[in-house]
Parts: C-alpha cells; sequence; structure tokens
C-alpha cells in the first residue's frame, strides 16, 4: 500500500490532476534531484541521466490521473527506474556498434580521489540492474521490498542482484567481507 | 547485518550523488517545454505558410492601391494602441483553500496593492515578488482574527472573516507597510501578521465568508487573489476554524544546555522544509518545518537537541560514522516524524554561516528523524516551537 500523501502535497497533485503546468513543476522541484542523483549513480552518465528524468517526469505528466492518493514519489522513482535501465540498454546497444567502427570510446566519471576512484570503477564495471538495486538499497536507503517494487522484479532477484553486486565490488576493489 | 565494506559503499554512493548539487535549469527547461500543448508545434509549419501567404497577399494589394492600404494600417495600429489588453479568460471562484508557488526558491515580497474591481464582483490583492512566486497557502477562517508570528499574539482585523496567506522562503523587502484598510466590499483590512525566519504571513480580514480565485501573472511574478464581493453560498467546503491560540510569547533566553520539547500526542510527521540563516541579531537559525499527513493533528514531534563537543556523528540505522564540518556540533531527534517522500530538499546542507558550517541529515528511520549540525565552536542555543506550519527554530548564538 502507497504511503499517503501529507494535505499540500495532496492539493498540488490534485490541481496537477486538472492539468496545472505550475503544480507539475512543483512537483519537480520536490523530487527531481533526489531521481536524477539516482539515475547519475545508474547510468554513470549526466547527460543520459538527465534525458531519462525528463522522460520520467513527461510520461509522469501524462500519467498523473492514474496517481490516486499515494505519496508521489515511489511512483515517480518506478518511472525513473524503468527510463533510466530502458535508456542505458538503448545507449548500450547504440554504443557496441559504434565502438565496433572505433568512434566511441567509454566515458568515465571522474572523481575527485583516488580512494573513491577505484569504488567508483568498481561500479562502471557493475550490470545496470545490479547498479540500480545498489543505487536504490544502499543510496536511496530502501527495504529490499521498496527496491523490488521500485524495479518491478521479485525481492527473491533483488537480493540476488545485491549479493552478486557485492560480491563482484568486493572482488574488484579488493575488499574482504567482514559480516559474521 | 552491515559490513565496513556496505558502509563504504554507501558512504561512497552519497558523496558521488552529492556531486550534483541541484536540478540543472536546462533540465527544468525541457521539462517544461515538453509539457507544454503539442499542437502548438505541430502548427508551426501551417503558421509559417499562413504568414507567407499572407505577405504575398499584402504586396499584389499594395502595389496595386498603397493609399488605401497605408491608411488600413495606420487605423489599425491605432486601435492596437489605445484598446485595453484583453483580460484572461476569468477562472471561477472557488470556496476553499488554496496552495501553490514553487518550493526551492528564493524570493523577496515587493509591494503589496489591493483594488476594487466591484463592477465584476471582486476586490483584487496583489502580491509582486522581485523572484518567482513561492510556495503559499491561502486558508480561509471563520474570523478576523489572526495569530501573529513568531509571538503567538491575537490581532483583530477589521471584519467578520478572514483569509491567512502564508509565504515561504520569501522576506519583504523593506518599506512595505505593515497593513493597510481599503474598506472594500468585501476586503476590509490587509496585515502582515508574520515576518519570521522567511515565512512571511498576512491576515486578510473580510466583511463576510467569501470565495477566492487565485492566478499568477510574470514579469513581474505576481500572486493576484481575487476575493468574491457577493457572499459565499457555497457549501463546498466549510471555512478551516481557526487553531488554537497560544499565549503570547517572547523569544527565550540562550541557555548552554540540551534542549527538548514537542509532543507525542499524534501520528507521525513530515519534515517539509529545512531553512538556515544568520541573523544579524546574533545567532545562526536552523529551521525545521513539518506538515501532518491527512486526517492527522498537526504537531510538533517530541524532540532532542543535544550539544557535543565534536562534529562526528552515527548515522542510524547504519551505524556508519560521519564527519561534519566544524569542531563541535549539535544532534537534532524527532521521535514519531519522518522525511521519507516529503522533503525533497538536500540532506546535506553547507551554508557556511558564523557557527553553524553544515546540516546533514543522519537517519530517518521507524520513524525516528535525526539531523546533525557541524559547528565552528561550541555555542548556546535556544529552541522555539511554532505553530501555522508547525515548526522548530532552533538559534546558535553567534560571536
Amino acid at each position: 500500500m502507497g504511503m499517503l500523501m501529507d494535505p499540500a502535497l495532496g492539493r498540488v497533485i490534485e490541481r496537477c490532476r486538472d492539468g496545472d503546468r505550475d503544480a507539475f513543476e512543483e512537483v519537480v522541484d520536490r523530487y527531481g534531484l533526489q531521481l536524477l542523483r539516482t539515475a547519475r549513480l545508474i547510468l554513470r552518465d549526466e547527460a543520459l541521466a538527465e534525458d531519462a528524468i525528463q522522460e520520467t517526469f513527461l510520461k509522469a505528466w501524462q500519467r498523473i490521473r492514474s496517481l490516486r492518493d499515494e505519496d508521489p514519489g515511489p511512483w515517480l522513482t518506478r518511472i525513473a527506474m524503468n527510463e533510466s535501465i530502458s535508456s542505458y540498454r538503448r545507449r548500450h546497444r547504440f554504443q557496441a556498434l559504434t565502438e565496433r567502427f572505433g568512434r566511441l570510446s567509454t566515458a568515465k566519471v571522474q572523481s575527485s580521489s583516488e580512494a573513491r576512484l577505484d569504488l567508483a570503477q568498481a561500479l562502471d564495471q557493475l550490470t545496470v540492474e545490479q547498479r540500480a538495486a545498489v543505487a536504490l538499497h544502499y543510496y536511496r536507503d530502501l527495504s529490499v521490498e521498496d527496491a523490488a517494487s521500485a524495479l518491478r522484479i521479485p525481492v527473491d532477484t533483488l537480493k540476488s542482484r545485491l549479493k552478486t553486486a557485492l560480491r563482484r565490488l568486493r572482488d574488484l576493489t579488493g575488499s574482504e567481507d567482514t559480516t559474521a | 547485518m552491515s559490513d565496513r565494506f556496505e558502509n563504504d559503499l554507501r558512504d561512497h554512493l552519497h558523496r558521488e550523488a552529492e556531486e550534483t548539487r541541484e536540478l540543472p535549469r536546462r533540465l527544468r527547461g525541457r521539462i517544461r517545454e515538453g509539457i507544454m500543448p503539442r499542437h502548438r508545434t505541430a502548427l508551426v509549419p501551417q503558421l509559417a505558410l499562413a504568414g507567407a501567404l499572407v505577405v504575398v497577399a499584402v504586396a499584389v494589394v499594395v502595389f496595386r492601391s498603397p493609399q488605401l492600404v497605408i491608411n488600413d494600417v495606420r487605423t489599425t495600429i491605432t486601435k492596437v494602441f489605445t484598446s485595453p489588453t484583453p483580460a484572461p479568460t476569468p477562472q471561477p471562484f472557488i470556496c476553499q483553500d488554496v496552495a501553490g508557488g514553487s518550493t526551492g526558491i528564493t524570493t523577496q515580497l515587493t509591494a503589496v496593492r489591493v483594488a476594487s474591481h466591484e463592477s465584476e464582483g471582486y476586490d483584487r490583492i496583489v502580491f509582486d515578488f522581485s523572484g518567482g512566486i513561492p510556495s503559499y497557502d491561502l486558508t480561509r477562517q471563520p474570523s478576523a482574527t489572526f495569530i501573529r508570528d513568531p509571538s503567538g499574539q491575537q490581532i483583530q482585523l477589521d471584519g467578520s472573516d478572514g483569509i491567512k496567506l502564508v509565504l515561504r522562503d520569501t522576506d519583504a523587502a523593506a518599506g512595505i507597510p505593515g497593513g493597510s484598510k481599503p474598506a472594500l466590499p468585501a476586503v476590509r483590512e490587509v496585515a502582515q501578521v508574520g515576518n519570521f525566519e522567511r515565512v512571511v504571513t498576512y491576515g486578510i480580514g473580510l466583511s463576510s465568508s467569501q470565495c477566492l480565485r487565485v492566478s499568477s501573472l510574470a514579469s513581474p511574478s505576481r500572486l493576484v487573489v481575487d476575493v468574491a464581493t457577493v457572499p459565499s453560498t457555497s457549501t463546498t467546503a466549510a471555512p478551516t476554524p481557526l487553531p488554537t491560540v497560544p499565549e503570547a510569547t517572547a523569544l527565550p533566553g540562550f541557555a548552554c544546555q540540551d534542549q527538548a520539547g514537542g509532543s507525542n500526542s499524534g501520528g507521525p510527521m513530515q519534515l517539509t522544509f529545512i531553512r538556515i540563516a544568520h541573523q544579524a541579531a546574533g545567532y545562526d537559525r536552523i529551521v525545521f518545518e513539518f506538515a501532518a499527513p491527512a486526517g492527522t493533528t498537526p504537531h510538533l514531534s517530541a524532540y532532542t537537541v543535544s550539544r557535543q563537543a565534536s562534529a562526528h556523528f552515527v548515522r542510524d540505522p547504519s551505524g556508519q560514522a560521519v564527519t561534519m564540518r566544524g569542531s563541535d556540533g549539535l544532534r537534532i531527534v524527532f521521535h514519531g516524524a519522518s522525511a521519507t517522500g516529503s522533503y525533497g530538499g538536500n540532506a546535506d546542507l553547507t551554508p557556511g554561516l558564523p557557527v553553524v558550517q553544515e546540516v546533514g541529515q543522519l537517519g530517518d528511520f521507524e520513524a525516528v528523524l535525526s539531523w546533525g549540525a557541524g559547528l565552528s565552536r561550541a555555542s548556546c542555543i535556544r529552541t522555539v516551537e511554532l505553530t501555522g506550519p508547525t515548526r522548530l527554530v532552533i538559534d546558535i548564538q553567534t560571536p
């Protein structure tokens, strides 16, 4: 069951349903930054993340009438995850073609410290699905149930992706498992 | 259970995410364009073609009888410049509370004007802003009695009913009059009843219960509130009852000890805004603003503000260590509150004030909301609890 909205937010959503674009910009202001940050962590590319979040809000605007008395945050996250992973796959197909002809090279995320570079590079090596699971669980602090719901996958699949992702990150960074 | 690697990963992800400090303007613009009606762009080729045909037709007429065309053009120009600008299609009046504006912007209220449009059936109040239109609430009430913010003192305006306007993240420009008594058919009095920690509040005294129409205009940004001059007969929404009037209070003195307050009298409150600013009176101020979920009573959740001799904190529930800027700190914990889904601001703020160096969220778990503040020195503090909207104000003394 979705979280209920606070009354002020409920009024904003009601205005969105009535076609009020100013109200929708308020929704963009409220959730945009967090969604963009999550998308950047998953996609490792600023421009691609912005495209995904643009598409997220355009689809949200088109579907705003389907949103009932629940917090729009999880709903927007679900759309954003779908858009992020879809746009990554489209880009990846294009890159595979262009790299074959030697026109493009994969851009790396710049890091500001040597210690972070290792972990940042290791994150680059995960699949987009694994990064989405990691970002939702470890950055957004979503429970495995909520993260699975956002990605529209079973909880066991989410757990499996997290486990695989952590093992790979540990391998790539040379870290040891210290859990009991 | 989280191990050190998972904590490092969590920390790394937060640092990497916070490299994106704000939603880029270009992205906002693209989204705004994207939600505009599509038919406008679809019409561009047709409009261009129509324009070209008009130009050709005019050229032919000018060639055949130039004086006739010059006279027509002169007449048309005269009409355009002497006719009033057509008013936008009026929206219907509604008999309920209204909210709107944009969050996350900083703006200044520069003027307030009141005028009668009696022949059209309404009185108009216009609020001018130097930036955009801030987040606002217009709340109807069955009385012209308002409560000053933050003193809590009552103020009685002219009239029998009222509207309360709350403008967030707003400063009032110097020179704005504190109020006026236009004695119009509907609007009897307009008074500024609060201007405190960037929340500006106006009370509007009405001759009777009236319906509203609110619109926004640009260049400059204006919030236009039309109040119908015909008494409301609608039963769609009863005016919001007056909040309980607190006793008048003065700001308490600073104390060099931990503070606590609030209550557990209702459901979990939701954090909506945090504001941080230096006040010339000699303190930095942090404000936590909350909203009550639907069907629950607004109240300030039970809280503790604990002073500490370092800027090291521990995240809840991960146990991960966090070091903020500064040498001292405050840990602020609300029991029965959450920021999930309600707070869209930055979870790590670095205002760089004289004492408050950094403010960051430490936890939001099981309805316990924790924030930390890194301070440049050990300082005495005071807390003030405010209503309408529900706020906890923490003042930190500066040298």
